[in-house]
């Protein structure tokens, strides 16, 4: 995959390019709209990160002009500011993505993998999840764990199925909040941790491989091997 | 704008000017015709008594000079007919019977000597000797049979006898009364008239007033672009809209500066936020020591509350300003608190606390569900953290006064009674709480911003609570300019921040 990352201040690009391309991107980088505009033009991307802020021109006036240009590829935005700009409103509703700073690594990986599932044909979407000996009937709303029925709320079934789709990769609480939950909030309490301590004790029973791992400081993860 | 139609047009400054001034027109008018009435009455009787003494005269020497033999009676009495066809004011079609004229001689007894006129005139006589008429000065009698009064002029001949000549007043009051009649007639269309004009231009100048009126209360809830609208005029209603749009353009620019401020302190904040935490996430997938994830972990956590703490300064400083943005769409709060009471429910419970909500069923606002989202959770994190075990927490909510009013009561120990007053101005906090204490000055900005309210109190059944209403869905009016305002920059491109 690769990426155009296009942000100016030099701490967070270093540090974006490195994870993005420990996850496996291949990252190019620019610090200012000129820089970016030619190597777009340059190069074919799957996918661009675009900070509002940059120094030569606006964010969004870049977006535009590269879509002008015939550059198609989804652009996840990355802002600063305190509002949400109308205009970039209306960019989310063309398919691009907005992340406000600061953000967990966790959460912009996420939001590129839905961009670029986004822009992808859509798969045939299957009814049941699998997950090692974890299974989950989305019709029936039914989740068993080694041919044994889980007595799971109609809440905890939502946040285990947000865990599966993404199996192996790690939820930050406000990705859960998000999407669970429907609230883009920031809670100074630990409301979403005994959440998962609770879907925890349903999940990994007495004896059993321990599914739903804690990364301190990071989030949640579901194991897939 | 709906109510603002519907109300009585006997309510609008138009109708009370019109009145008022149509009121004053009319009595002023009126005072003018009353005058003029007298002064027209005056002179009518003036030329009537003229021709009355005028006549009088005439007859007394017609009767002197005759002499008093068998033709006297008729020689006095034709010239009284002929006196009497030239009447003053009279209408020429009554000319064949003449009843409007008398002529009576009296001996020095004070019998009647010679008579011409309607009637026998015996009740003339009567009248004439009861008012008791000197000779020179025309009086009014009132004479029996008749409705209208008579004008007597008198006057005394040398054999001694005394000559009267009557005029009836009916052809005087005849003309006054028509005068009356056109003038009413008259006055009324006047005023009238004068009412619908006064009405429409009044109407008119006050409908841009109340355009301004309008508009400017739409700014004042949200639209800082729009402006008041302007006449070409340059009368004191268009020097207002320009005035009001004048200070709209320095509340604009010295908003935006402060949106500048606090845009600029947000980026230059976060930016280096951003670049700490995710060095130190970077650092933690790394593989760090165990004991180092510990330190890392906290670092996060404190750079996560830092975020916050910036988010909610800034929100509480622009809603003190009366400047923060917000995003509108409809909310239902019945909705909202089950699934946030969904979302805490296990927490409280973990401590020992029970919450419940009492609510009549969907109840849906129009605000940005960000802010009401966030104002909810601090209120629901509040109680968290403060609330000793086993209390409960209730919360009720319902429409009251098209307003949403969520009322929220614990059994704990309640707000402490010196911080109380002081609750919603940021940086307070009870002795034991932790956190940065802008929680509930956060709830009163979000709050405020929407155009509600929020009060803490204590029970007097011991316990905290706390009252916040938040208006209903809108004026349609508001709603459609915020949609067409928000739907037009959507559609254009590059537009200045």
């Amino acid at each position: 995959m690769r990426l155009l990352l296009v942000e100016d201040e030099l701490d967070i690009r270093s540090f974006l390019q490195r994870s993005l391309e420990e996850t496996g991107y291949q990252v190019e980088a620019a610090a200012d709209g000129k820089t970016a505009e030619s190597l777009a033009l340059e190069g074919i991307y799957d996918i661009l990160i675009v900070d509002l802020g940059l120094p030569d021109q606006d964010g969004i006036s870049l977006i535009l002009k590269l879509r002008q240009l015939g550059v198609s590829a989804p652009v996840l935005i990355l802002s600063a500011r305190r509002s949400v700009d109308d205009r970039v409103r209306g960019l989310e509703q063309g398919g691009d993505d907005y992340l406000t700073k600061p953000f967990a690594l966790a959460e912009l990986l996420a939001r590129l993998r839905n961009l670029l599932k986004r822009n992808s044909p859509p798969g045939n979407e299957s009814t049941r999840l699998r997950v090692l000996d974890l299974e989950l009937d989305l019709l029936r709303r039914e989740a068993t764990r080694s041919g044994q029925v889980l007595q799971l709320t109609t809440q905890e079934f939502v946040l285990l199925e947000y865990l599966c789709r993404n199996a192996g990769r790690v939820v930050t609480r406000s990705m859960i909040l998000d999407k669970v939950w429907g609230m883009r909030i920031q809670p100074d309490t630990n409301v979403v941790d005994v959440h998962i301590y609770r879907l925890r004790g349903k999940v990994d029973g007495k004896g059993q491989q321990p599914l739903i791992r804690t990364l301190r400081g990071v989030g949640y993860v579901l194991k897939d091997r | 704008m709906s109510s603002k139609i519907a109300k009585p047009i006997m309510h609008s400054a138009a109708w009370r000017i019109s009145l008022w001034a149509t009121l004053a027109f009319a009595c002023g008018t009126m005072l003018v015709f009353v005058f003029l009435h007298r002064f027209v009455a005056d002179d009518i009787q003036r030329r009537s008594d003229a021709w009355l003494s005028g006549e009088v005269e005439v007859l007394g020497d017609v009767a002197e000079r005759t002499p008093k033999d068998a033709v006297y009676g008729r020689v006095v009495g034709e010239v009284a007919e002929l006196a009497a066809k030239e009447v003053p004011n009279k209408l020429l079609s009554e000319s064949s019977k003449n009843d409007s004229v008398f002529f009576l001689q009296t001996g020095r007894d004070g019998a009647p000597k010679l008579w011409v006129g309607a009637g026998r005139g015996d009740a003339n006589l009567r009248a004439i000797q009861a008012a008791g008429i000197l000779p020179g000065s025309p009086t009014d009698i009132k004479v029996q049979g008749f409705d209208i009064p008579f004008r007597v002029a008198s006057t005394r001949i040398d054999d001694g006898t005394l000559i009267y000549l009557g005029l009836s007043e009916r052809d005087e009051l005849r003309v006054l009364r028509s005068l009356r009649l056109r003038f009413i007639l008259l006055w009324l269309l006047l005023v009238l008239l004068g009412f619908g004009i006064v009405f429409y231009t009044t109407r008119r100048m006050l409908s841009h007033v109340r355009q301004i009126t309008e508009a400017a209360s739409r700014i004042g809830h949200s639209d800082l672009n729009a402006r008041v609208p302007t006449t070409k005029r340059s009368d004191e209603v268009g020097h207002l809209a320009l005035t009001l749009n004048h200070m709209l353009d320095r509340i604009e620019s010295s908003m935006h500066q402060l949106h500048t401020i606090t845009d600029s302190l947000a980026h230059d904040l976060r930016s280096p936020l951003t670049a700490i935490r995710g060095k130190l996430e970077m650092s933690l997938s790394a593989g760090v020591l165990p004991e180092q994830v510990e330190p890392i972990v906290s670092a996060i956590d404190e750079l996560d509350r830092l975020d916050d703490f910036l988010n909610k300064s800034l929100d509480v400083a622009e809603a003190k300003a009366d400047a923060l943005r917000l995003t509108r769409s409809e909310i239902d709060l019945d909705d909202l608190l089950r699934s946030m009471i969904d979302l805490y429910e296990p927490s409280m419970s973990e401590r020992g606390l029970q919450i419940g909500l009492r609510s009549a069923g969907p109840l849906k606002i129009s605000a940005d569900p960000s802010l009401i989202h966030r104002m909810i959770a601090n209120l629901f994190d509040n109680e968290l953290k403060h609330l000793p075990a086993a209390c409960k927490v209730t919360i009720d909510l319902r429409s009251e006064d098209n307003a949403a009013v969520l009322l929220l009561q614990d059994d704990g120990p309640g707000f402490d009674p010196q911080v109380l007053p002081h609750l919603f101005e940021g940086r307070v906090k009870g002795k034991d709480s932790l956190g940065h204490g802008l929680g509930l000055a956060f709830i009163d900005a979000v709050a405020r911003a929407h155009g509600g309210t929020v009060t803490a109190s204590n029970r007097e059944t011991g316990g905290a609570q706390l009252a916040l209403t938040l208006p209903l869905v809108f004026n349609t009016t508001l709603d459609r300019t915020e949609s067409a305002r928000s739907g037009s920059l959507r559609g254009s491109s590059g537009l200045p921040r």
